[in-house]
């Protein structure tokens, strides 16, 4: 049967107005989580500090000595990869890196966008005082939406206070040559891994070759028989 | 175009959908490595934007294919109207999260383009089908 011209697009106009009723809530919902995050308080005090007292150098937490290494390729807005420094590093941390078997090596990328590239190249700045791994925990514990402006200088200067660092001066070391130089040679290193997304993770016996890990989880039992294989071969 | 023509082309651009999101959520899943072409794929896949209030978005995807899929096989005007508001409403969708992968996270998912042109062509093939259903929603074809 024919149907009019004027049905036709009645019917148009309640599916385009029901469409337009779902759609909103769906990207409303979506919006929420990311709102939630930009909204979010810079860093609150720590309680008890999972660095203290553990020796770093550069890009390195452990014990130069230290019978294996783990390296982590990790994008410092990656939700994942905060996901893993929530889950696993303090598992890791007192485990294995205080009591000196085992090291990390943090190869920082920053593919995701602008916020990753101020907050790794403030990072790695904090590495020449052996500071690297305060920022980027600190930054993974209120990761927020990326690329939102959220690793802004007052959340970055509140890190860098609770680690005891000069927050001018690293803002000044950050813009050095060396710094940019140290990003390119962690992105070439990741491209050479083959690394296609990020935590990419390595593990060997230091001074040794290393391999890759795949990580069926982000939670400690994702690592943890592999780096108990290594230290009991 | 037969309605008849335009519900079976429906049926299986939806099915190609639940292939390509299922696989998608397969590999979130399972936490294998995502087959990429154009590199920007975990970053997509790895962001905040992934998941909606917890649900992945690819579950969401599947879901809305496997609906659609069976709309198609359906008859009458309520399936048609239900059909064309859920491709509508996918569509606005997928474009909001094309907006975020270019402005926001500054990666392409090549799975999501993908996806992105399966649901442009269903929100089409689903109008179409809404335009040509008969008054009574009884068979056209």
């Amino acid at each position: 049967m024919a149907v009019s011209r004027w049905t036709r697009r009645r019917r148009l106009a309640v599916a385009l107005a029901a469409a337009a009723v779902a759609a909103t809530a769906l990207i409303g919902a979506a919006q929420l989580r990311a709102d939630e995050q930009a909204a979010r308080p810079v860093a609150a005090p720590q309680g008890p500090r999972l660095l203290a007292g553990i020796p770093q150098q550069g890009a390195f937490l452990g014990r130069a000595d230290a019978p294996v290494t783990l390296v982590e390729y990790a994008d410092l807005q990656c939700p994942y990869c905060a996901e893993w420094a929530r889950q696993t590093l303090p598992v890791l941390v007192s485990a294995y890196v205080r009591p000196g078997k085992l090291r990390i090596e943090f190869r920082g990328l920053a593919f995701i966008g602008p916020d990753s590239v101020k907050g790794l190249r403030t990072a790695v700045a904090a590495g020449r005082k052996g500071r690297l791994w305060d920022i980027v925990d600190g930054l993974y514990l209120v990761q927020g939406t990326e690329n939102s402006g959220w690793v802004s200088d007052a959340l970055l200067q509140q890190i860098a206070g609770a680690a005891r660092l000069d927050y001018e001066r690293l803002v000044a070391e950050r813009e050095q040559p060396w710094v940019a130089r140290e990003l390119e040679r962690s992105s070439a290193l990741a491209h050479a891994a083959h690394v296609e997304g990020t935590p990419t993770f390595e593990l060997g016996r230091t001074g040794g070759s290393m391999s890759s890990v795949q990580v069926r989880s982000l939670d400690p039992a994702g690592i943890t028989p592999a780096i108990e294989s290594l230290l009991g071969s | 175009v037969t309605e008849r023509t335009l519900r079976r082309a429906t049926a299986a651009v939806a099915l190609l959908g639940i292939v390509l999101s299922g696989y998608l959520l397969y590999v979130r899943e399972s936490g294998s490595q995502l087959a990429c072409p154009t590199g920007g794929c975990e970053t997509v896949q790895g962001s905040s934007y992934s998941a909606v209030l917890g649900v992945p978005v690819a579950l969401l995807g599947l879901l809305g294919y496997a609906a659609i899929f069976a709309l198609a096989l359906a008859r009458g005007e309520l399936a048609r109207l239900a059909q064309a508001t859920l491709a509508l409403a996918a569509l606005a969708f997928a474009a909001y999260l094309l907006y975020v992968q270019l402005e926001i996270l500054h990666a392409i998912c090549a799975w999501c383009v993908g996806n992105d042109v399966l649901v442009a062509a269903l929100a089409g093939l689903s109008v179409a089908s809404l335009w040509q259903t008969s008054e009574e929603g009884g068979p056209s074809a």
